[in-house]
């Protein structure tokens, strides 16, 4: 018994499920449900039909060279059934699983400030450009001048004033 | 009155498809890893230069390897070079074919390869030309 993975989606194919297709030159394609089978037929190409997996892992929106990726593999050697050897790979198992889950977790935060950055600046460069809509560019300008005449008259009267 | 104007279907040449024909596994066209597989050096050859069929269209002599397609004479196959639909094809032809092992390793099992672009060009027309 072996879970297969869908051609197009990438999804697990317990037995009984799903339908295979044999082209006529003998290749054998897998789908998990009618949906992909449709998609297929339609001469999709997975790499571009988002809700894929390969889609996701091409467009760098998943973790994709991971170690912990590394241990489930099709392997095609048969393991003799030693009963402390399966024990103890059902507890590896969880384990890897569970540092999986949190790598793929973390790639995705990571990869979501690069966006939360880019909103920052976008918004500062928003403001700078609109500012005069809240603010007119001269407001104020009249204030500070006049302040600054007052200051200079009293300047030269304390001049006068020594001299 | 004003020609109607549709655009983006090009079913006014009177050849209308029937689009749930063309979704059935019976009659199915060459997918494009198998036409990756007919780029390769040697079949290339094979299927450009087809001993003359009569059941074929123009006699197998004018096939389009990246459409894999016939056509009647070389002034067509040429005219075709030109369209959109070749130049579509193509496109898409310029990465590697995806596979089932690519399908395994997008589930997790093992690392995922990023495709690779390749550099596709029409088919030579060597002889033929003069």
């Amino acid at each position: 018994m072996r879970i297969e993975k869908c051609y197009f989606c990438s999804g697990p194919i317990y037995p009984g499920h799903g339908m295979m297709f044999v082209r006529n030159d003998c290749k054998i394609f897998r789908f998990c449900k009618s949906k992909c089978h449709k998609n297929f037929k339609k001469k999709r190409n997975p790499r571009k039909v988002r809700w894929t997996k390969a889609f996701r892992k091409s467009a760098g929106k998943e973790l994709t060279v991971d170690n912990s990726l590394e241990f489930e593999k099709r392997r095609n050697v048969p393991v003799k059934y030693q009963r402390e050897l399966w024990n103890k790979t059902v507890i590896a198992m969880k384990k890897v699983e569970e540092i999986k889950r949190k790598r793929q977790a973390r790639f995705i935060m990571n990869r979501l400030k690069k966006g939360k950055q880019l909103e920052k600046e976008e918004d500062i460069i928003e403001v700078k450009k609109n500012i005069h809509l809240i603010r007119a560019p001269h407001a104020g300008k009249a204030k500070q001048l006049e302040d600054k005449m007052v200051q200079k008259l009293q300047e030269d009267v304390d001049m006068g004033e020594e001299s | 009155m004003a020609r109607s104007r549709k655009v983006g279907s090009h079913k006014s040449g009177g050849k209308k498809k029937n689009i749930s024909k063309l979704w059935k596994t019976k009659r199915r066209t060459k997918d494009l890893d198998q036409i990756h597989d007919d780029m390769k050096p040697g079949v290339a050859e094979k299927l450009l230069h087809q001993e003359v069929d009569y059941d074929i269209a123009g006699n197998a002599q004018h096939y389009c390897l990246h459409c894999a397609r016939y056509f009647i004479d070389l002034k067509s196959l040429k005219d075709h070079f030109k369209t959109k639909v070749h130049k579509r094809r193509l496109k898409q032809l310029s990465e590697t074919p995806y596979t089932q092992a690519e399908a395994e390793r997008a589930a997790g099992m093992g690392s995922y390869i990023p495709p690779k672009k390749l550099e596709v060009k029409t088919q030579p027309l060597d002889e033929e030309m003069k």
